[in-house]
């Protein structure tokens, strides 16, 4: 389509908002001819118009309503447009594709700057699709394009804006840790419940890639993001797309001279809530308590001295009172991101070129001592290049290339793992470190404090000692070529494809072993103490260094993809659309331990599409994926993925002539197919149908001093040939409706049945002898749900408008056929029926009033220490006088949520513009300590900190509450009251304002002063609110709440357009 | 160009036509077969049948170490699965020790058993190999099986035999075995142990690659001592365990007593003893070595008794574990410190301190129990005694300590680090300027906080080896000798228990005991009770002597992961297993003080404790697993 342009000799740059170009050149060659006319009329009108971001708009149609000949004109490369108008009386239309008309009377004013809303359903809008484009109206499927400007949020990671954006996605964010703070997403929930992939394929420009490439996407380079998720949408990546598809593609160069686009945002970033723990005193006095409510004769850990000592605080080296998370942890950081971007070109050729620069603090303190950086700083470069030129009238070649690299520094273990040490280190035996006294001033490393005679963890030390470098690369190149076959056919066309990608990180790590020091004598008269080392042979004070391997990733995937399509109306009314398209995918990793997963990935396939519509009213759409992947057995290795579509555009037909202005749109669909996933099971099981054998595994040593090794053998895989494709049979059913022309309404409901899941042969007694967990293809999930999205926009006047938008998703799933043990009379533990992530829990009922209780209990045995008053006691549901596994029953909701929701409003007033967005989740549950459960904080063991909230309400002598937050307390592990049970099953439900946005924009005249076309300036907030039942820490990030914390932002930006 | 153009676009669409490009697995991509190809392969698998020999040398992984009432722990070290279940925290839905599926430090026999069948079922195939050393690999590995059967079976009772490898593709019900009488298991065991007898080697030749591997006598041996479970009340007449039935109202335990059993367990022992003596096996004595020149007669006693685990492969041996060593093991029974100026040390900590019943099990100098010795004063056992010119190789001279330590059997000061006692070796090599403990608070060994100390105040001094040291503050250098599976000390206690037990006392019995009291110092068992005993004709009697051997057993065979298993073959858990255990006042600073019996656990054992609870899960899998009675 592009070719055609050549023709003819558009007068202003073409601004490329929609990946369509065929629309737009249709409006722009029906107003070259037209704007001739418009020279000598009465009334000069000039202006600019803008987007709701304040970015000029190039190629903007005005005309003149009813004037015959059409008078009209574009806005040139700045936005700019001068009109003459026959009267004061007459009206200005302006449009743009993609965007909502805007009529306004001429009247006395001689200058009209217009801001353009953006129109998410606007009929003529074009959308991508699998391998390609349609125009909205045409499309199908169920295919959901989110609105540039909604993914700019303050922060450097892609991932985490999705939630609560785009009807159908199921999203949610555990940690705020810059580089690790990738939110994960679904696409209409998870249906799967085998061990193999379940969240969406990523394409990018077409290719596969990983989430982590999708979040370090700069939002100013994309132009397009589509989620598509029915059977049509998806079918033709047969191979790939049962879990739906994520689809990016970035921007490419206009005509016209370099247009420069520059962004600048300064972020500062903290936690939105931090956990609090009890004061140290209280620590001391509850620690003894535990130890006496176990074990009467325990003598007391802390003394009466230590603690009034504590608390008069006047020897704060001899009596520690630390608050670990202070002495670890800032209370912000700041961070910033700079993008650049050229475009522009001529005839022959046209190019975008842009860079970015993006660094993340993390909020970890930095030992003075020490001359490196362990905080967390993590900086990302892009480089994108994309040239399109043309070689003939008919063929084009495109040559995209993109770089993305992190540098990055960090703590050994990750910031989330340090956060988790703070719970795991008492907060009064010892400092972080010692001063430096009179007897150690010769000693050049930090006094860290430890103990001698037990197992301690001093966090500072662990995060001080040392840090982790790495360096993560993108590279990809791609060619593509494209060229008319109008020679052969009107309407065919023909391109290919060819990609590659290399993705390398490899981790450094640098660090010493710390001396750890404990107090040897106080004197209490003098205050005078002396401190002594306690590692002196295992310490070092010099930097050791390794690499860690189990980080390294080198990736090379190899892509092409070669298409044919034909499009052709006929008589006007019958339009026929043909597409044919081969793939060939191929990907190898370096870090392989064995060697089947050090053999390439690979995939092979044939789609096609073929679409028939008549007047704009009935459309019908085939699509259909074949494809090939090397994991199975060659009688299994290719699957057929056949899917078909029907809509009806009610309100193009004549009879709804007189609803029109009521109701414009109004249409229903319906879609229905299958779609595969060969990405089941683990890496590590990759050929099903054969057996894998590790030939050194474990072994024995024999002889005289036990060192001759001999390796042994282990069956790691069983195969089985009859291992394949897991199946989705998805249906989708929409109603699309337009109110007034400014309000749009969007309505799916979807069924999904997923057949062929692979998972483990339950019924394989241990008896067996297996090494091996025994698979099959024989899980069978349903899913269903609805989406609704709206959006509403209105102009109060040329100065005011308003735009509303919301979206809501609900979707949920169930086993339907799940290999498990017959239960007879425990019905209760059966998942049919259930929510794949549906938690089991024993019904916690209360907390045990005495021992006699206990004794006089149906037997609660977990191991651990015996049960007393205070323990929690358990609802013994299938009455056989014990609580085993068999009393557990499915309790509260599952633990991804069902509901995720978003709504917001934008508001513009002439230069000023404000928006909002909150986002929520609802019908999810999470447990305390995530998927360890409650023992990860489980106070007082280990030498664990505890909680304030749990300070404040546990079960003890003195506050005998049998519906405490804790049960009761104990320096050891109580097995029983950490098992899985209602007591630690939490509401994950919340709301958040999730990002808050001002925006003044330079008015035009002080701007063209500047010689600039776009100046804005913006302040925007994330994460500023919640609300949510639950309060002892964000609630978003579930079960890991103890980990590094979701981060709310303040952030001040400002965009500039040369 | 039109035709260019074609070219191209056909060309690409071709590339579908190329379907090698799925076909990426290379051809010998290593599959179970491969493992039979060759010897060196072959040899692989064989060391995979031997590596699920549970690490009975790790108190983790083996539940007779601290399962019993031997040794006791701070609460500090709750997570140590075995000292649960002296707790008695054993449970179904997280069993400790679990060797049914291999969980919570218990090694997954069934694995072990189904990988000695693969190499049962295929090393015949092997062509690179003579046919004898074929038929010798597959006798070890029948052992192999046997030997994890009975584990099983002296674990959980009555189990189901794995005779054959079931194929994969088996069908529901097939997967779905049933359990055995218990009778039907030991027959079966026994049936392979037979088998694999003729083919095995009497000895090792090359000691350095092979030692570790099954033998003649290491058969034999393990036969005896099975046999013996055979015949003993848990598994001979047990009555505890009527209605305790298949699901098809099979009992799985005879009631009936059958004295057959008895002689079938005294004919292995003497085949064993007779096979072990014509190869050289002899009882094992300190001799002295390079640095231990000039040591009193008292130290050598000390030094045999420690020698008989902890000297590698003494004359003795009959069965190691090459592949469970002991490193872990003795850092954590030898004390923190020896002396004062190693008050930081941290490289060995004590932490597995040995109960005051333990103690008390002990003989006296003449060789009687405590309470029966109508010279030693057991009404004044905790009074306070200072130690004299006359016991300083046992005891310091002039330190106070407790009467109960005072004039005791050599293997008491060979076995026990305690308060006062004399730590012989560890680089003090002069008998008259040896180390001595200190472990009261305050002292260089006292308890500090809680943690790294003996919680009941006596050290497990029979698993260290003498010359073991703590070389630097956080370095604890041990000679790592393999766990000892089986000795001839062992077979001698079981052969006159056996003996015993089909015809009540004769000369043969005392003999086999007096071999034992010899070694460790003491008069012939019937001088000692005749001279010194409340109850002189006790060993005249069956039941006497019984009782006798029990106590003998239980002190020579201490720690060695044998009282566990002991105590509930004899049906004496109930009597033992129901007792406090204590140990001395450690919190105290005196020895007035430090010297009283503190109660540390009310320890229980009820009929569910003799086996173990099979996972709940288990029999949700197998609903014809009958769970074991009480869980």
């Amino acid at each position: 389509m592009n070719v055609l342009k050549l023709h003819f000799k558009p007068i202003a740059k073409v601004k490329i908002k929609s990946k369509i170009l065929f629309f737009i050149f249709l409006v722009i060659c029906s107003l070259c001819s037209t704007s001739m006319y418009s020279q000598n009329e009465e009334k000069k009108i000039t202006g600019r118009v803008v987007d709701e971001q304040g970015e000029l708009m190039v190629g903007v149609t005005i005309t003149e309503v009813d004037s015959h000949p059409v008078n009209g004109v574009v806005t040139d490369v700045n936005g700019n447009y001068q009109i003459f108008v026959k009267s004061s009386s007459s009206s200005l239309k302006f449009s743009f594709v993609g965007y909502k008309d805007y009529d306004i009377k001429v009247g006395n004013l001689n200058v009209i700057d217009v801001t353009m809303q953006e129109s998410i359903t606007e009929l003529d809008e074009v959308v991508a699709v699998a391998f390609g484009t349609q125009r909205k109206k045409d499309v199908i499927g169920s295919v959901t394009s989110l609105k540039l400007s909604d993914l700019r949020v303050p922060s450097s990671n892609l991932t985490t804006v999705l939630a609560g954006q785009a009807a159908g996605i199921i999203s949610y964010q555990r940690t705020g840790e810059p580089g690790q703070d990738n939110a994960n997403f679904f696409i209409r929930g998870i249906t799967s419940f085998g061990v193999g992939k379940k969240d969406p394929l990523i394409l990018i420009d077409g290719i596969e890639l990983g989430v982590t490439e999708l979040a370090r996407m700069r939002p100013d380079d994309i132009e397009s993001f589509s989620i598509f998720k029915d059977a049509t949408s998806t079918a033709l990546y047969g191979a790939r797309g049962a879990n739906g598809v994520i689809y990016v593609t970035t921007k490419q160069g206009v005509e016209g001279p370099p247009r420069i686009s520059m962004r600048a945002e300064g972020t500062l970033s903290m936690p939105t809530k931090d956990v609090e723990f009890a004061d140290p005193v209280t620590y001391m006095k509850l620690y003894n308590d535990a130890l006496y409510s176990r074990d009467p004769f325990a003598p007391p850990i802390y003394s009466r001295e230590k603690i009034d000592e504590t608390e008069l605080g006047r020897y704060p080296i001899i009596y520690p009172a630390i608050d670990w998370r202070e002495s670890l942890f800032k209370d912000n950081a700041f961070n910033q991101r700079y993008d650049l971007s050229v475009s522009g070109g001529g005839n022959i050729a046209r190019y975008f070129v842009s860079g970015s620069f993006s660094q993340d603090n993390g909020i970890l303190r930095v030992d003075k001592k020490n001359n490196f950086n362990n905080n967390i700083d993590l900086k990302s470069y892009t480089l994108r290049a994309n040239v399109n030129i043309f070689l003939t009238k008919t063929s084009e070649l495109i040559v995209r290339l993109n770089g993305n690299f992190d540098n990055y520094i960090g703590p050994i273990d990750g910031g989330n793992e340090v956060y988790y040490k703070v719970v795991r280190t008492s907060p009064v035996d010892f400092p972080p470190y010692y001063p430096v006294d009179e007897d150690h001033k010769y000693v050049q490393h930090i006094m860290f404090g430890g103990l001698k005679d037990r197992a301690f963890l001093n966090p500072y030390a662990d995060m001080v000692k040392g840090y982790r470098e790495y360096d993560r690369s993108l590279m990809m190149a791609q060619m593509e070529f494209k060229q008319d076959l109008d020679f052969i056919t009107k309407g065919l066309k023909f391109r290919t494809l060819f990609n590659t990608n290399r993705i390398s990180r490899f981790d450094k790590i640098r660090q010493y072993k710390p001396f750890y020091y404990e107090l040897s004598s106080f004197d209490k008269r003098t205050g005078k103490y002396s401190i002594d080392v306690i590692n002196e042979q295992s310490g070092e004070e010099f930097l050791d260094f390794w690499s860690d391997e189990w980080a390294r990733v080198q990736q090379s995937i190899f892509y092409a993809e070669s298409a044919l399509t034909y499009n052709n109306t006929f008589k006007e009314d019958h339009t026929v659309s043909v597409l044919l398209v081969n793939i060939l995918r191929s990907q190898t990793n370096a870090q392989a331990n064995n060697l089947q997963l050090s053999l390439p990935f690979r995939n092979l396939g044939l789609s096609g599409r073929a679409t028939y519509s008549f007047r704009d009213k009935y459309f019908t759409e085939f699509n259909f994926g074949y494809n090939g992947s090397e994991r199975f057995d060659k009688a299994k290795r290719y699957g057929f993925f056949p899917s078909f579509g029907l809509a009806w555009s009610i309100s193009n037909e004549k009879f709804w002539a007189n609803l029109k202005n009521l109701i414009n749109n109004f249409r229903v669909r319906g879609t229905y197919g299958l779609v595969g996933n060969d990405q089941i099971g683990s890496a590590d099981d990759r050929f099903f149908y054969l057996s894998n054998v590790n030939m050194n595994y474990g072994g024995f040593f024999y002889g005289k001093e036990s060192d001759y090794l001999v390796r042994g053998i282990r069956v790691t895989n069983y195969a089985n040939p009859d291992i394949t494709w897991e199946v989705s049979y998805k249906t989708n059913l929409a109603l699309e409706l337009g109110l007034f022309n400014e309000w749009n309404i969007q309505a799916d409901f979807f069924t999904e049945k997923r057949k062929n899941i692979l998972m483990d042969r339950v019924d394989i007694p241990s008896t067996m002898g297996l090494t091996a967990p025994v698979r099959a293809n024989i899980g069978e999930a349903s899913g269903e749900g609805f989406e609704i999205s709206t959006d509403y926009s209105h102009y109060f006047n040329k100065d005011l408008w308003i735009q509303l938008r919301g979206n809501y998703t609900y979707a949920t799933n169930k086993f339907e056929v799940y290999e498990e043990p017959t239960y007879e009379k425990e019905w209760w533990k059966s998942r049919i029926g259930y929510t794949i992530s549906q938690p089991w829990g024993y019904i916690a009922e209360r907390l045990f009033v005495d021992d006699d209780e206990v004794a006089n209990s149906p037997a609660q045995r977990f191991g651990g220490i015996p049960n007393i008053a205070g323990d929690i006691k358990y609802k013994d549901v299938n009455g056989d006088g014990q609580i085993t596994e068999l009393d557990m029953v499915p309790i509260g909701f599952p633990l991804t949520p069902e509901i995720i929701y978003g709504g917001g409003f934008s508001l513009g007033y002439k230069e000023f513009d404000f928006s909002a967005f909150f986002q929520g989740s609802a019908r999810s549950s999470f447990w305390t300590g995530g998927d360890g459960g409650p023992a990860v904080i489980e106070p007082f063991v280990d030498g664990k900190n505890i909680i304030k909230a749990y300070a404040d309400s546990h079960y003890s002598l003195e506050n005998q509450d049998l519906y405490a937050l804790w049960p009761r307390l104990s320096t050891q592990h109580q097995a029983n009251n950490t098992q899985f049970s209602t007591w630690w099953l939490n509401d994950g439900r919340f709301l958040r304002l999730k990002k808050v946005e001002i925006g003044w924009s330079l008015p035009m005249k002080m701007s063209n002063k500047l010689n600039l076309k776009t100046l804005r300036l913006y302040v925007s907030g994330s994460n500023l609110l919640l609300f949510s039942k639950f309060k002892l820490w964000d609630v978003e990030m579930g079960g890991n709440g103890l980990g590094y914390p979701i981060q709310k932002t303040f952030n001040l930006g400002v965009n500039v357009v040369l | 160009m039109k035709k260019k153009i074609t070219i191209l676009i056909l060309s690409a669409f071709a590339m579908l036509g190329c379907d090698n490009f799925l076909n990426i697995v290379p051809d010998n991509v290593a599959t179970i077969d491969y493992a039979f190809r060759m010897k060196a392969t072959a040899e692989k698998y064989l060391a995979t049948c031997y590596s699920y020999l549970p690490y009975l040398g790790n108190p983790d992984n083996n539940p007779a170490i601290f399962g019993a009432d031997e040794f006791w722990l701070s609460n500090h070290y709750s997570y140590i699965f075995t000292f649960n279940i002296a707790k008695g925290e054993q449970n179904p839905n997280n069993p400790l020790i679990d060797f049914w599926g291999g969980y919570n430090g218990g090694m997954p026999l069934w694995q072990g058993i189904s990988q000695c069948n693969i190499f049962l079922e295929n090393i015949m195939k092997v062509p690179d190999m003579m046919e004898e050393e074929k038929r010798r690999w597959a006798a070890e590995v029948k052992f192999l099986k046997a030997y994890y059967h009975f584990y099983l079976l002296r674990a959980y009772g009555p189990i189901p035999i794995m005779r054959e490898n079931l194929p994969i593709s088996a069908s529901g019900e097939e997967v779905r075995v049933y359990r055995r009488p218990v009778d039907e298991v030991f027959d079966y065991i026994i049936e392979l142990i037979d088998e694999s007898l003729i083919n095995l080697s009497e000895t090792i030749r090359d000691e350095h690659t092979e030692l570790g591997r099954i033998t003649l006598p290491i058969a034999l041996g393990a036969k005896a001592k099975i046999l013996v479970y055979a015949a003993s009340p848990l598994f001979n007449g047990n009555k505890d365990y009527q209605g305790f039935k298949n699901q098809d109202g099979e009992d799985f335990f005879n009631a009936e007593y059958d004295s057959g059993k008895w002689q079938k367990a005294v004919d292995a022992c003497r085949e064993a003893i007779t096979s072990a003596h014509g190869l050289g096996y002899e009882l094992y004595e300190f001799k002295g070595s390079h640095s231990t020149k000039n040591i009193s007669p008292e130290t050598q006693l000390k030094l045999s008794f420690r020698g008989v685990v902890t000297e590698r492969w003494n004359s003795e041996i009959i069965w190691a574990n090459t592949s469970s060593t002991t490193q872990y093991l003795q850092a954590w029974c030898a004390p923190r410190a020896l002396d004062a100026s190693q008050m930081s040390y941290t490289g060995s900590n004590g932490s597995f301190g040995v109960t005051l019943k333990i103690a008390g099990l002990f003989y006296s100098k003449n060789g009687v129990p405590i309470n029966e010795d109508t010279q030693w004063n057991y009404g004044n056992r905790f009074d306070l005694r200072v130690g004299t010119e006359n016991e300083k190789y046992y005891i310091k001279k002039g330190y106070t300590t407790a009467e109960f330590n005072f004039d005791r059997e050599p293997r008491f000061y060979g076995a026990l680090g305690f308060d006062g006692g004399i730590w012989y070796g560890a680089g003090k090599f002069d008998d008259d300027d040896s180390y001595w403990l200190e472990s009261k608070r305050g002292q260089f060994l006292g308890k500090q906080q809680a943690g790294w100390h003996s919680v009941p105040g006596y050290f497990a001094k029979k698993l260290i080896y003498y010359t073991n040291t703590s070389t630097s503050a956080e370095l604890y250098k041990s000679e790592n000798y393999p766990w000892v599976m089986l000795r001839l000390g062992d077979l001698y206690l079981l052969y006159a228990e056996a003996l015993n037990e089909l015809n009540g006392p004769d000369q043969e019995v005392y003999d086999y005991i007096n071999k034992i009291r010899t070694r460790a110092g003491l008069p012939d068992v019937e001088d000692s009770w005749t001279g010194y005993s409340k109850t002189p004709n006790k060993y005249k009697t069956q039941e006497g002597l019984r009782e006798i051997i029990h106590q003998e057993r239980g002190i020579e065979m201490i720690f060695e992961g044998q009282r566990f298993w002991d105590l509930r073959r004899w049906k004496e858990a109930p009597q033992e297993l129901n007792k406090p255990i204590t140990g001395w006042d450690v919190d105290q600073e005196t020895a007035k003080a430090y010297y009283r019996e503190k109660i540390l656990f009310f320890q229980t054992f009820s009929l569910k404790d003799y086996f173990w609870p099979m996972r709940e899960r288990d029999l949700i899998i197998n609903k014809n697993l009958v769970q074991n009675p009480g869980w």
